[in-house]
């Protein structure tokens, strides 16, 4: 019965696409088959569905999950705050005049409001708010725009601390686990800060690239460009955004707050400034408080379908199946880890990077952690094939979004051959990144990564430590 | 049908009770950081305030998506259906999917819920009351989900449905 469960994982591709159902309902759904196929069979009883419960009130009472309705909420925020407006304006009027700065300051604003959108699909509809019109004005082709815009919407993937990036840390945090317990290795178990410090240099490194090449994009357009004046007061909003986003981001990477404190703390900032600015009056409160529960909902409700769905492959026995394949894969580690890059790769055609998170790393991770000891570099690897695959023609989310959100949106030919070079610049870091490890460990305490001790540990300091945390009761203390 | 009607509403007005959450919870969750660092007292309270809070909104959270359309779906293929398929396959979804499922949530949960309901259950880690909400959490989650299927389920189809 553990081959069923891929025939599951099909049945769950097919019902998305062919249905047009919620991809939750769907899950939910093909898992129910599943569970009466396996029960039918008696290949598992009844009893273990009840284990069921509990993985869901974890849900429920899981810290970093908290995360969600706080980025939810600060997304929708900065789509009714003045905020994206004034960083792009003010990013405008620094950069030198030339045609190709309005594209920079697009990257650049979907590199620092990428991470505080909560997701990609958020992201699309403000740089398509804030960005389109003024590429429009500049006469900038509706081609380029296009590509500039999916790219910059997806840049929040890879710069922490971003939603994607918890998300994924949480599931690479509960994948090491199994893998360490596995095979006894004294390895310290990833968790959300790791994540973020292994994926700043290859973001740095992607950010780089995308500005170079919207540079280049801007100049060979050969345009001139026309400016609006920056008012004061959004030069000084934007300042003092800019100084907030960047306090978040040194603090969480710095390791002084969580990350969901951090998403706390700008989407108080933010609300706060609504309230107090009045933007935020009954209507348009209300408003954003029913978008904030509606969209928490689709993100928790593939939480809890996703928990359900691993449930029943786990008791249909296809996790151990998935470890026996993955286990078969010859060659070494690059090997392996580029067939499961591949496998979630194929998946991106179908699922989103949520789905993919929820649904098919729990599947694969364990099984390549097992095999591969290196946590971090495999989590990266999986956040930059989750950013590819939101710009995958001719599916990707992104694409698909901002196709929906133009106006008046280019030829998708024309789209795909101006995202070529930022797609070349995406897969090239991938391959580096695959082949390269040290790229997500510059910076790294090597102590940090294990739990073994530097040095052999004599009995008596053993005992002399137990002392310490535990003393005697001064009554029985020898004398 | 005027109990679909009334239900309607009610899982309406439950939805637009629970948004407010969001409030409180962010919040709570912010001020933990100078509780801990500043105040130095009183951020694990307003951590297990803001997880029971958290758990009773993202509980409703599931049927808000539902009722406002905005759960991830690829409906691409979809949108070539005619209306009243679409409608169908909508209830087919209520029907086989999330109803029987949300059935068994509370069928299953319910010796995890009502003891720890009865015994007041407080969190593990820091003893301060209120943990037993977070599992009931579970039995409100399912009982809107499935208030919400009956609604789409036996919704009367529209006048122009043919």
């Amino acid at each position: 019965m553990e081959w069923s469960g891929f025939a599951l994982l099909i049945l769950v591709g097919v019902g998305i696409i062919s249905t047009g159902l919620p991809a939750a309902f769907v899950l939910i759904a093909v898992a129910s088959l599943g569970a009466a196929l396996g029960l039918a069979t008696d290949t598992f009883p009844f009893s273990l569905l009840w284990a069921l419960p509990g993985r869901l009130i974890n849900l429920f009472d899981n810290d970093l999950l908290q995360a969600l309705p706080l980025y939810v909420t600060m997304g929708l925020l900065l789509g009714r705050l003045p905020v994206a407006d004034a960083l792009y304006r003010t990013s405008n009027a620094i950069l030198p005049k030339r045609a190709s700065a309005p594209l920079v300051s697009g990257m650049f604003l979907g590199a620092l409001l990428g991470p505080m959108n909560g997701s990609v699909g958020a992201s699309v509809l403000g740089l398509s708010r804030v960005v389109a019109p003024r590429l429009n004005a500049e006469g900038v082709p509706a081609a380029t725009r296009d590509a500039v815009i999916a790219v910059a919407s997806t840049l929040g993937v890879l710069v922490p601390p971003s939603l994607v990036l918890i998300l994924l840390s949480d599931a690479m945090l509960n994948a090491h686990t199994y893998a360490v317990t596995q095979t006894g290795r004294v390895d310290r178990v990833i968790n959300t800060q790791d994540v973020f410090h292994s994926a700043l240099v290859p973001a740095g490194i992607f950010l780089t690239l995308c500005m170079l090449l919207a540079w280049r994009a801007g100049r060979s357009q050969a345009l001139s460009p026309v400016r609006e004046r920056l008012t004061p007061q959004e030069g000084i909003l934007a300042g003092f955004a800019l100084f907030a986003l960047l306090a978040l981001l040194g603090g969480v990477a710095t390791g002084y707050f969580y990350a969901v404190e951090a998403a706390a703390m700008g989407a108080f900032t933010l609300l706060s400034a609504g309230l107090i600015s009045g933007r935020l009056h009954g209507a348009v409160l209300r408003e954003l408080l029913h978008d904030a529960i509606a969209i928490t909902g689709a993100l928790f409700s593939l939480l809890i379908a996703a928990t359900t769905f691993t449930l029943i492959l786990r008791l249909l026995g296809t996790d151990r199946l998935v470890d026996n394949l993955v286990a078969g894969i010859p060659g070494g580690d690059v090997l392996a880890t580029a067939v499961i890059l591949g496998v979630i790769g194929l998946c991106a055609f179908v699922l989103d990077a949520f789905e993919i998170i929820f649904v098919i790393v729990p599947i694969v991770i364990p099984p390549l952690l097992v095999r591969v000891a290196d946590a971090r570099w495999v989590a990266v690897l999986v956040l930059l094939t989750l950013q590819s695959s939101f710009l995958l023609p001719p599916f990707g989310y992104a694409l698909m979004m901002v196709r929906g959100a133009a106006k008046n949106p280019a030829p998708f030919r024309l789209f795909v051959r101006a995202l070529i070079p930022f797609l070349l610049a995406q897969w090239m870091l991938l391959i580096v990144v695959l082949l390269v490890p040290k790229l997500v460990h510059i910076g790294e305490n090597a102590a940090e990564s294990t739990r073994a001790p530097a040095a052999p540990v004599s009995n008596e300091e053993i005992n002399r430590r137990l002392r310490e945390m535990v003393p005697p009761p001064p009554d029985i203390e020898p004398k | 049908m005027g109990w679909l009607h009334r239900l309607d509403r009610l899982i309406g007005q439950i939805v637009a009770a629970a948004q407010w959450l969001a409030l409180p919870l962010v919040l709570l969750l912010f001020l933990q950081w100078p509780l801990r660092d500043i105040v130095r007292g009183y951020s694990r309270e307003a951590n297990d305030l803001g997880q029971i809070i958290f758990a009773l909104f993202v509980a409703v959270s599931v049927t808000a998506a539902t009722r406002a359309g905005t759960h991830l779906a690829a409906d691409t293929l979809a949108q070539r259906y005619s209306m009243r398929t679409r409608r169908r396959l909508k209830q087919l979804g209520a029907a086989l999917g999330i109803l029987p499922w949300a059935l068994f949530v509370l069928f299953a949960a319910k010796g995890i819920v009502v003891s720890s309901v009865l015994g007041l259950e407080a969190f593990a880690d820091t003893n301060n009351p209120g943990y037993f909400i977070i599992k009931a959490a579970l039995w409100l989650m399912a009982v809107v989900i499935i208030a919400q299927a009956a609604v789409d389920i036996f919704r009367p189809k529209p006048a122009d449905d043919v």
